[in-house]
């Protein structure tokens, strides 16, 4: 059995008479001790899987489908329960980690909260926390502990944050856009990071990004999202190499070191979706059928891609 | 201590320049001062002052003099000496009668900005956290009332209701706290609404920060992260508006004093200017702007409290 299974899972969001879909019906399975990484350009619906897993979406959100995590139905937990998962079973590393943490809470306190209603020694935590620090290249974290957030560089906040999600050694660790914001020299940090956190943890990974070199680097397998549900899902180095659905070729294709080649048009409006394909009009290879029908997911060469001509790429 | 210093030249510099304002705005309020003087002194003989006993008077209190010299007088005494007058009517030095009305008016003043606060605060919250349900828009409603009602006019409603109709208090009196009731409900109304709209806007949007996303997401129940991520945070503008409201009570005390005939330095104010007892007058103002400088001076320290963003230098 897969650590976490998605069936399903739709999420839209109410705005006036209409509703903005942002994800639909997408389902994939994570197996333990893999790093499974969703990429996608931005508002491709990845961050909203990840704060979908954790119910962290606000209120109005409309959420369907299934999230099974070791056999639990994560929609279907009582408040309660929902909080001894979150942290301790499923951590997240948010995105933006200078907005992650409290401008007006000392470090230390925000490392040591992680250990609060867990019975277990705050004290006992700490220790192992700091030692955690020292691992993920945090150099003085005793002292890190007194200063305020703002008083660290971004490097040293997003490790931060890595090591409050990773105190706990959950057995899922959801990464939403770990290097978003970061200049070169911190992106390289974060995929030593990245990688350095697979190693000696060997825990399962969410990886959610659009860095394609992380994602390369780290991920065992890559499900590509767009407009909202997964086009093409495979091993990593498939997946980047020899992409088959015309969208990942495309996103490839644009990055600086392939040539900068942009995508030319935008990703359809999420409030009326077109009825065919839905990167029908910015598809260089479409044909009659794609405007007119949606096509469905369908297994190819090991991997699964959406597509009506999958077998001509 | 820089700050400390500059701060304290800006809190003289406002104060002279009140002063000064109100020297020469009482001096341009037509009637001679001399004449009134005499009327209040020789009551029920009013008929019979003489020119003589005019000059009497002008000569004892340098009222022939240009107004520049004698607010260069004024300044003089009080900063040399200390002293800054002696009333016309009651003929005693200003200083002493202010420190005979300061209690009634700080304990009128401090009861209603407790109440403000206490009740402005935790109504806001709640407000926020019920945000769109049906007791967060009648408290709104509730409060935009609150901010739109003139207290003189909340002051006679809550006469008419408390003391005359269910004689629950006494209309007016001073000594008890059941005194105090009315006069601090009716003068602390506006500005439990006023604080209590700025705490609801602001915990709203601290709420939607990414930080408290991420206390949800280390398993936090929703308590703590009310009191110590969101609150904190939330409480800056909050503080701010505390601070001016200050400034309501002391104008508002001027008034509600009067209506209550609480012994207080605003009903002494109002007595004052109609006898145009000019040296109780600048006192009763000195005294008014000194207190809301000091409590203004309290919040911005208080700033560097909540947020260790803040620095002065």
């Amino acid at each position: 059995m897969s650590l976490l299974e998605i069936r399903g899972l739709s999420v839209e969001f109410p705005a006036g008479e209409n509703a903005v879909k942002a994800v639909s019906n997408v389902s994939f399975e994570v197996e333990e001790g893999e790093t499974f990484g969703l990429i996608g350009e931005s508002g491709s619906g990845k961050s909203v899987i990840g704060l979908a897993l954790l119910r962290l979406l606000p209120e109005s959100a409309v959420i369907s489908g299934e999230v099974i995590f070791q056999g639990q139905n994560l929609f279907s937990l009582k408040p309660s329960e929902l909080r001894n998962i979150r942290g301790k079973k499923i951590s997240l590393m948010p995105q933006n980690p200078a907005g992650a943490l409290n401008p007006v809470l000392k470090n230390g306190l925000q490392i040591e909260e992680v250990f609060e209603e867990r019975r277990v020694d705050k004290k006992e935590g700490m220790k192992r926390s700091l030692k955690l620090m020292k691992k993920l290249f945090l150099t003085d974290p005793e002292k890190l502990c007194t200063l305020y957030p703002h008083q660290l560089s971004g490097g040293m906040r997003q490790r931060l944050i890595a090591c409050m999600s990773l105190s706990f050694e959950p057995e899922l660790l959801i990464a939403d856009e770990p290097t978003k914001g970061l200049d070169p020299e911190a992106k390289a940090g974060a995929v030593d990071l990245f990688t350095k956190i697979k190693k000696e943890y060997g825990k399962t990974m969410l990886l959610i990004t659009h860095d394609l070199d992380l994602a390369l680097e780290v991920c065992d397998r890559i499900a590509v999202m767009y407009a909202g549900e997964i086009v093409e899902l495979n091993e990593a180095s498939k997946v980047l190499n020899t992409p088959v659905h015309p969208y990942t070729k495309g996103l490839i294709s644009a990055q600086p070191r392939n040539g900068l080649v942009p995508l030319r048009g935008q990703s359809p409006s999420r409030i009326k979706l077109p009825e065919g394909c839905f990167f029908n009009e910015r598809c260089r290879c479409s044909g009659i059928e794609c405007s007119k029908k949606h096509p469905e997911i369908k297994k190819h060469k090991g991997g699964w891609v959406r597509c009506h001509f999958q077998s001509l790429q | 201590m820089k700050y400390l210093i500059k701060r304290a030249g800006f809190m003289a510099f406002t104060v002279f320049a009140v002063c000064a304002l109100t020297f020469f705005l009482m001096n341009v309020i037509p009637g001679g001062t001399a004449e009134l003087i005499l009327k209040h002194t020789l009551i029920g003989l009013e008929e019979s002052a003489t020119e003589e006993q005019l000059s009497q008077i002008s000569s004892r209190y340098n009222l022939d003099d240009p107004l520049y010299l004698q607010f260069y007088w004024w300044v003089k005494e009080a900063v040399l000496r200390g002293d800054i007058g002696t009333s016309y009517i009651y003929n005693k030095p200003v200083l002493y009668l202010l420190t005979l009305r300061l209690p009634a008016t700080v304990q009128l003043a401090g009861a209603s900005m407790a109440i403000a606060t206490l009740a402005g605060v935790s109504l806001g919250i709640y407000s926020a956290l019920q945000e769109n349900r049906i007791s967060d828009h009648i408290l709104r409603i509730v409060t935009l009332f609150g901010v739109s009602m003139p207290g003189f006019w909340i002051a006679l409603i809550l006469i008419i209701i408390f003391s005359l109709k269910l004689k629950l208090v006494q209309v007016s009196g001073y000594g008890n706290l059941e005194n105090l009731i009315l006069p601090a409900a009716a003068l602390s109304l506006h500005s439990v609404a006023a604080v209590m709209r700025v705490t609801r806007t602001s915990m709203l949007e601290t709420l939607g920060q990414e930080y408290i996303r991420f206390a949800k997401a280390k398993g936090l129940p929703v308590w703590k992260i009310i009191s110590r991520h969101a609150l904190k945070n939330a409480m800056l503008p909050v503080v701010t508006v505390i601070g001016f409201q200050m400034g309501n009570l002391l104008g508002g005390a001027v008034v509600i004093e009067k209506i209550f005939a609480w012994p207080g330095i605003g009903s002494l104010l109002v007595d004052s200017i109609s006898a145009r007892d000019l040296p109780m007058v600048q006192g009763c103002v000195l005294a008014i702007v000194t207190m809301f400088l000091l409590v203004n001076f309290i919040v911005d320290i208080l700033y560097t409290h909540l947020d260790p963003r803040i620095r002065y230098g």
